[in-house]
């Protein structure tokens, strides 16, 4: 008897075993064709709209059915990597500026040449897109579907009521202005500063506006070859960034992220505050219209201003048995009428070039400082973090912990330049 | 014949054991030697102790003084979350009105996520709009609010409270069962043989639950080394590096730069110093039971 119980329960927990093993077997054989997508920008609304587009999708084409993934954010890169290399049948994935390369190294992204060149929307990407779509290797990768680019949160109400009626254009007028502000004793500052988690992507661009010749494929090297933070006008644009953390930030902005930055922005304890569009939502749900506007980045010393466009788009791995298909769907999530849709409530900046000039939401109001850097090549120069260097996604940890050390005076200017030309050496 | 029946029966326990343990740890301790970063894995190789080398020569991140915030943060967190949990458990101890609703409430913190609660204190010791902040000076003990977190001298002692926070429940529960256990018979015994409460408590209390207390301190101890996640909300790891530990730097390492090989060696000499860390504890129990004897 018992013998016959244990041989049954072999018999149950090799079936068990086995019944994903039968079940893809089936699958495929009937119904509608599945499709998986996996975003990486995880956020409740942004879930929700993207599930809004899929419905809409799905009416369409009934033959269709899209499983959405969504990987909490703060996991969402590594294990998004990890489906990858275990080469999980994915067909569309969230491909981000800093997720890009490795996945084309490790051969996981399919080249989007073909679909682009038949898509009747192509022309009416913006240059912008095309660039950041061929990153690596000069060859499109992914499709873009939104991009970040830094303005200048202002609180007007806060300035004038310290008698300020005009804004700052250059980064000297942003410090100053934030310095006069600043009253310690009435827990008054001026610049919402960013002192942890990926800090170097405002400090950096602040800083290095003041160099003349950034390279634009590397904002860490000039045109002639030097590393960008070794010349002269870096050196004192890094004392002088210092100088703003000194008198014009509270002490505790050294371990500031994203939320303290925003909450001190709302309170109106630092009325400038440097971020993304996607800001907008978070800044407008909190505030009234009339109390904060956005400004285009203040222009360095150099008389330009360096901006790095963070994006993220889509993308068909190789694993994909329906690329097809999967472009079909991210041709129609990034359409310019979805595109424009979706960035409205996400708040980052759409793609089409149809849109700015279609749509009046992204040419007035906030979306005024945005577009005005976008198309102002002689003041705005789009440039590049290193992202296809291997040393990239360690230097946000090495710039936070010198900077930090720097600002809190344990390093000289000069010793945390040095830290910096030594790790990109 | 029957025997072996029951032997079989150990199979699927151990498949699972080996599976989802045992086969991830020795693959964890490979990689420890090997160049493998998902940056590009076409470059996978094995490189010997070079992972080993470069996460203990990095000349931004000191090594030693990550040691030395593991020893901090370890021992800082584990005394005052015995001694408290301790005090605790023999509070809850005799019955009174409300105790299983107090109870409830008081361990209510050890079912909470690290990372809540790492964002949650980091709010808490906001260095400009924080509570606590405010408390003090409303108190009258401060005059300008300090920054808890900004500054490299406080901020591991500010880490380390909610981290107090959190452990204290555990040992509670545990002593607390383990203090239910122990028999009246025995007190009643010391008190005939004239014992007053502290001696009670040397005499019979501590050597009865010994056992609990051996094993909940072995316990915790590899949970608070290995425990990144309220670092991680509160500071991650800064300012200046001064609340870094060993598991945060793997964190850094594995998610942020995507270097399983250098994770894995910081993985690995966890694993080493717990080892050695157990061995020479458990060594001194058994030494300091011989003396008692």
């Amino acid at each position: 008897m018992k013998n016959r119980i244990t041989v049954l329960f072999v018999l149950v927990l090799v079936l068990l075993l086995l019944s994903p093993v039968f079940a893809a077997g089936t699958k495929e054989a009937a119904g509608p064709v599945n499709l998986t997508f996996v975003e990486t920008i995880t956020s409740p609304s942004r879930t929700a709209q993207i599930m809004e587009l899929i419905a809409k999708y799905e009416a369409r084409n009934p033959n269709v059915k899209i499983n959405l993934v969504s990987p909490p954010y703060e996991q969402s890169d590594n294990k998004l990597t990890l489906m990858l290399n275990s080469n999980q049948e994915l067909d569309i994935i969230e491909v981000r500026d800093h997720t890009v390369k490795q996945f084309v190294n490790n051969k996981k992204l399919v080249d989007l040449t073909p679909y682009l060149a038949a898509w009747d929307e192509g022309d009416d990407l913006l240059p912008l897109t095309i660039a950041a779509a061929n990153t690596v290797d000069d060859t499109p990768y992914l499709l873009p579907q939104f991009f970040y680019v830094k303005g200048l949160f202002v609180r007007t109400d806060v300035l004038a009521k310290y008698g300020f009626t005009t804004m700052p254009k250059t980064t000297d007028e942003l410090y100053a202005m934030s310095k006069a502000i600043t009253g310690k004793d009435r827990n008054q500052y001026g610049f919402g500063f960013r002192g942890k988690g990926s800090s170097f992507k405002i400090s950096d661009i602040l800083i290095l506006s003041d160099v003349p010749n950034i390279s634009a494929d590397n904002i860490y090297q000039t045109e002639d070859g030097r590393f960008a933070f070794s010349t002269p006008e870096a050196r004192k644009a890094v004392a002088a960034y210092v100088d703003l953390y000194k008198h014009a930030v509270p002490s505790d902005g050294v371990n500031w992220g994203f939320s303290e930055q925003v909450n001190a922005f709302i309170s109106g304890s630092t009325p400038f505050l440097v971020q993304d569009p996607d800001t907008v939502g978070m800044v407008a749900d909190a505030l009234d219209p009339e109390l904060y506007t956005v400004i285009p980045m203040p222009i360095g010393a150099s008389g330009k201003t360096y901006l790095d466009y963070g994006f993220a788009g889509l993308g068909i791995p190789t694993t994909s048995k329906h690329p097809d298909l999967a472009w079909d769907f991210i041709s129609f999530m990034i359409n310019a009428e979805n595109n424009a849709d979706f960035c409205k409530v996400y708040g980052p900046l759409p793609v089409h070039t149809s849109t700015y000039a279609n749509d009046p939401f992204f040419s007035s109001g906030v979306y005024k400082s945005w577009e005005t850097e976008m198309s102002d090549p002689d003041n705005y120069v789009f440039v590049k973090y290193p992202l296809d260097s291997p040393k990239y996604p360690g230097w946000a940890q090495v710039q936070e912990q010198t900077m930090q050390s720097l600002l809190l005076g344990n390093t000289t200017v000069d010793q945390a330049i040095k830290s910096w030309e030594d790790y990109w050496k | 014949m029957e025997k072996n029946h029951y032997r079989w029966m150990l199979v699927p326990a151990l498949l699972f054991l080996l599976l989802f343990i045992y086969i991830p740890v020795a693959r964890g301790a490979v990689m420890a030697f090997q160049h493998y970063n998902l940056f590009d894995l076409s470059t996978l190789r094995f490189n010997g102790l070079d992972n080993f080398k470069a996460v203990i020569t990095d000349k931004n991140i000191s090594f030693a003084q990550i040691l030395l915030n593991t020893v901090v943060w370890l021992f800082g967190s584990l005394i005052f979350q015995f001694v408290l949990g301790f005090g605790l458990a023999l509070l809850l101890r005799k019955p009174f009105a409300g105790r299983g609703l107090y109870t409830a409430f008081v361990f209510y913190g050890w079912a909470l996520s690290g990372f809540a609660i790492g964002l949650t204190w980091a709010w808490l010791f906001n260095g400009q709009a924080g509570l606590v902040n405010d408390l003090l000076i409303r108190i009258g003990i401060l005059k300008q609010p300090i920054g808890f977190l900004s500054n490299p001298r406080l901020a591991m002692m500010s880490v380390i409270i909610p981290n107090i926070w959190y452990g204290v429940p555990f040992f509670g529960i545990m002593l607390l069962a383990a203090l239910q256990s122990v028999p009246n018979e025995l007190y009643e015994a010391a008190v005939l043989d004239g014992a007053g409460s502290v001696r009670k408590f040397v005499s019979v209390t501590v050597p009865y639950i010994k056992p609990t207390i051996v094993s909940t301190i072995l316990l915790r101890t590899m949970w608070i080394v290995n425990f990144p996640d309220l670092i991680y909300a509160m500071t991650n790891g800064g300012p200046v590096n001064r609340t870094n530990i060993l598991a945060t730097q793997m964190i850094n390492k594995v998610f942020k730069e995507y270097d399983y090989g250098q994770g894995s060696a910081i993985g690995v000499i966890i694993m080493v110093l717990l080892f050695v860390y157990a061995i020479l504890y458990l060594k001194i129990v058994e030494d300091s039971k011989e003396e008692l004897l």
